[in-house]
């Protein structure tokens, strides 16, 4: 995919409270802003949602403005169809917020489920894997998955690291153009505690990413 | 990882900042010295961005105070004081919030803030993203004459404040900033500039006309108001922050904050770029020539803005006044509820222009309705180990499932209980407004009566409705949930409790309650069976449910734990988990805890224990019929961490 400059990238970051959507939302805006971007907003969700609900955050960012301003990033959150990339830290999250995508989009999935208190009461079904993939293919470019919590537990012994696994297996993708690698570990070392493990975590999900991706090619 | 946030120390270059900091970083920079709130979303990280600028750059608390206040009204009361010494004060709040300060607003806004400046900061919340209900609040602003700034970006958010301060000092005027959930949790750049000390000390003047609103001096600071507001009107088109944006056509838009950004997105992708936009940097007043020149000369005006029609209203009124034959539309094609959206927008000014909405659009809604029904619901629900879970967990048990028990709910975190599976609240008003309905309704029904409140939320309003109901002995069981946080807004300490300078056991004792217990909800079957003798006593019963929330208890004992591993100690480690499942659902359905999941194991159902979720506060344990779920104490003899007992 050749991105050009002045195009706006938009990105869902889906998720269960607690998992780092906000956290990882904001890695990607400091992010571009060592990039240089021209234009960054965001929006993300405090509050109620903040307890075992669904979270999601919008993010957008231009690397070059045009000279028309109506033409430019003005709003924080995407409209529908508009996404280029859903980062969906829990797989059902990612049906939840659906209605952004398009045959532009790829999504990246961690395969761990968190199933909610009304399916574990029986009172509601949680779809399979299989089922969510393929709902979601029936109207994106490309749906990966990967197994990002089982990941952060074997190498750090820390369910925690998801989010930033899961943000290097989204920036293998491609979908996240004009930010490098350097940019996003200059950011953990600001924002994070143990820097180390997270920019570790990083490379780890870009590598397994990188596999998982050229695999399904 | 940086020791101080350089965002609100350098004073050039530009930075990332979310709405609220924008907020905060533009006080900075206006030389506030004085800031007062009660927590509430969107508006409860203003407060902890100025407690985080305090904790890492100490020297500011000469000039700068913040306040967790027990309530709105005390907030905006206390703001107003400080402002009368003479400095800039803020007092942020959220939309439901005014309503709570309005009846001090009111009085304030008549006097004037004087010597200093006043800004209230009223976070609206459309959508109901965070809140119990949705409300234009913006008519306050046209009843108690508060010049209203409307910020879309953080940028403006930071500009809007610098000049709220200078407007309320000029003009002797109480100035809001209005925010909406989305403007105030939105993060862009913020061009960074010089920072200003506030005052330390000033001094009050005596001025018995001014601060005495009473006959005849009220209807005078009436007429000073009218005259203040007037002055305003006339200095907008100065300020720069009305913007119009050119284009061809015939039909022009006005509209101001959010939806200013969903408007010009949708313009764009209906091929729209001819249409003339005005935008409102400031919502009320409004400039008359300002309105009336953009009106000239077009045949038709949209006004886009969220919720009930405001500026619909005040635009038709100059439209009508000046007689300038221009139609006016926005609330036939825009719904007058929940937040817009670009799409929303865009669906609607193709209608408006007869245009059709981008394909891409329509096929992505067209898609995605053909597979929600799917979708498995996810409402926000009480955290693993809860103590309020498990209270909800005793009451369902005590009382047959609520059998002829209604159950009056309150705002805090319980809000949620009226969520499946446990649906164990009946109805909601406000804060401290379950006590109240269920004095009344324990008069006119003989259903037994349980009313739940939050210690937080006790100390807000909620002493007042307990001292009616122990006057009149009403036939109420009220939970008062003392879990030493409010936990909702993000754990902010409840004023006097969190550091247990007061005790709501011996407020509800000195009120004059004669049935009080303190209970432990992670003793279940204890409490079930207290609850069951409340239920047979007449009168007003009270329970002290003490326990911590979960979420700061497990923060606490993990800290705990760590420092002692950190010196070298072994440190005994508690795993709950399940053998022999009977799949009775017990833990499932009544208690319904986010840490257990149904799953399978050699092709048999089970209930499973999510150990990275489970907190082991051990009610699961507890109350499991089946004696299914076991506790194991790894290293048993090493160092026991329990929990923080409050």
């Amino acid at each position: 995919m050749n991105y050009k400059e002045t195009d706006i990238l938009n990105i869902v970051i889906a998720g269960t409270a607690g998992q780092g959507v906000i956290t990882l939302k904001r890695l990607i805006e400091f992010a571009a802003q060592k990039a240089n971007a021209d234009l960054i907003l965001g929006s993300e969700m405090h509050g109620l949602a903040q307890r075992e609900g669904a979270i999601t955050s919008h993010t957008r960012y231009q690397k070059k403005a045009f000279d028309d301003p109506r033409k430019n990033l003005q709003s924080p959150l995407i409209c529908y169809g508009d996404a280029d990339l859903y980062i969906c830290l829990e797989p059902v999250e990612a049906l939840r917020r659906g209605i952004f995508s398009s045959d532009k989009t790829t999504f990246v999935l961690n395969e761990r489920t968190i199933p909610g208190v009304m399916i574990t009461a029986d009172l509601e079904e949680y779809p399979s894997l299989g089922r969510i993939g393929k709902i979601l293919k029936a109207n994106a470019e490309s749906v990966f998955f990967m197994n990002a919590t089982q990941l952060a537990l074997d190498n750090f012994n820390d369910n925690q690291q998801l989010n930033i696994v899961m943000l290097g297996f989204a920036i293998a993708t491609g979908k996240l153009p004009f930010i490098e690698m350097e940019h996003y570990e200059e950011v953990i070392k600001e924002w994070l505690r143990d820097p180390d493990m997270n920019i570790e975590a990083l490379h780890l999900g870009l590598e397994k990413g990188k596999v998982i991706i050229s695999k399904s090619n | 990882m940086k020791e101080k946030d350089n965002r609100f120390i350098s004073e050039e270059g530009r930075a990332l900042m979310l709405g609220n900091e924008a907020v905060v970083r533009g006080c900075l920079e206006a030389g506030v010295s004085y800031a007062a709130q009660y927590p509430g979303t969107p508006t409860s990280d203003i407060g902890e961005t100025f407690h985080q600028i305090l904790r890492e750059q100490p020297h500011l608390k000469e000039y700068l105070v913040h306040h967790w206040a027990i309530n709105e009204a005390v907030a905006s009361s206390e703001c107003a004081g400080a402002a009368w010494t003479g400095c800039r004060v803020l007092n942020p709040m959220k939309h439901v919030g005014l309503n709570v300060a309005s009846d001090a607003l009111s009085v304030i806004a008549l006097n004037g803030p004087n010597p200093g400046a006043m800004v209230i900061l009223v976070g609206a919340d459309p959508g109901s993203l965070g809140s119990h209900q949705e409300q234009n609040e913006r008519f306050y602003t046209w009843m108690f004459h508060f010049p209203c700034f409307e910020p879309h970006t953080p940028q403006e958010c930071k500009d809007y404040t610098k000049l709220a301060f200078e407007l309320s000092e000029k003009f002797d005027t109480v100035v809001e900033i209005r925010t909406s959930t989305r403007s105030a949790h939105s993060r862009g750049y913020v061009e960074l500039g010089p920072i200003k000390n506030g005052s330390s000390k000033g001094k009050f003047e005596r001025n018995i006309p001014k601060y005495n609103s009473l006959p005849p001096h009220a209807i005078n600071n009436h007429v000073r108001l009218y005259e203040r507001i007037e002055k305003i009107r006339q200095e907008i088109p100065n300020l720069g922050i009305n913007k119009l944006i050119l284009g061809e056509n015939t039909t022009g838009i006005i509209t101001s904050g959010m939806p200013f950004g969903y408007t010009m997105e949708a313009l764009n992708q209906l091929d729209l770029n001819d249409v003339p936009v005005l935008k409102l940097g400031m919502i009320y007043p409004l400039n008359y020539n300002e309105i009336t020149d953009f009106l000239e000369g077009l045949d038709k005006v949209i006004i886009i803005e969220e919720l009930e029609p405001f500026l619909e209203v005040k635009v038709s009124e100059i439209a009508q006044k000046h007689k300038i034959n221009v139609e006016i539309i926005g609330e036939e094609y825009f719904q007058k509820y929940n937040e817009y959206s670009t799409g929303l927008v865009a669906k609607s000014l193709a209608n408006i222009f007869s245009r059709t909405p981008s394909q891409q659009m329509k096929n992505a809604i067209e898609y995605f309705n053909s597979y929600k029904e799917l979708i498995p619901s996810r409402f926000p629900t009480f955290c693993a180990g809860c103590p309020e879970r498990a209270t909800l967990y005793s009451i369902l048990k005590a009382t047959n499932h609520l059998e002829n028990t209604v159950v009056c709910g309150d705002i805090g975190c319980f809000v949620m209980s009226f969520f499946p599976p446990q649906e164990c609240s009946d109805l909601i008003i406000c804060m401290s407004g379950g006590l109240s309905a269920a004095i009344g309704m324990s008069e006119k029904t003989d259903q037994r009566v349980i009313a739940f409140i939050g210690d937080s939320t006790f100390l807000h309003t909620g002493m007042s409705p307990l001292a009616e109901a122990a006057n009149y002995d009403s036939n109420v069981l009220l939970f008062i949930f003392e879990n030493s946080w409010t936990a909702m807004t993000g754990h902010q300490p409840v004023l006097g409790l969190t550091e247990r300078k007061l005790s709501i056991e011996k407020i509800c004792e000195a009120i004059g309650v004669r049935w009080l217990r303190v209970e432990d909800s992670y003793h279940p079957k204890h409490l079930t069976n207290s609850i069951e003798k409340a239920l047979e006593t007449d009168g007003l019963k009270v329970i002290i449910i003490r326990r911590e929330c979960a979420l700061q208890a497990h923060r606490w004992r993990t800290q705990q734990i760590r420092k002692l591993e950190q010196d070298g100690n072994k440190v005994q480690e508690v795993l709950y988990h399940i053998t022999g499942c009977q799949m009775c659902y017990e833990c499932a359905r009544i208690l319904s805890c986010p840490a257990i999941r149904k799953t399978e194991v050699d092709g048999m159902e089970t209930m499973q224990i999510d150990e990275d979720r489970c907190i082991k506060c051990g009610v699961c344990y507890e109350i499991c019929p089946n004696s299914g779920i076991h506790k194991s104490i790894i290293d048993a003899l090493e160092t026991e961490v329990p929990f923080r007992e409050l």
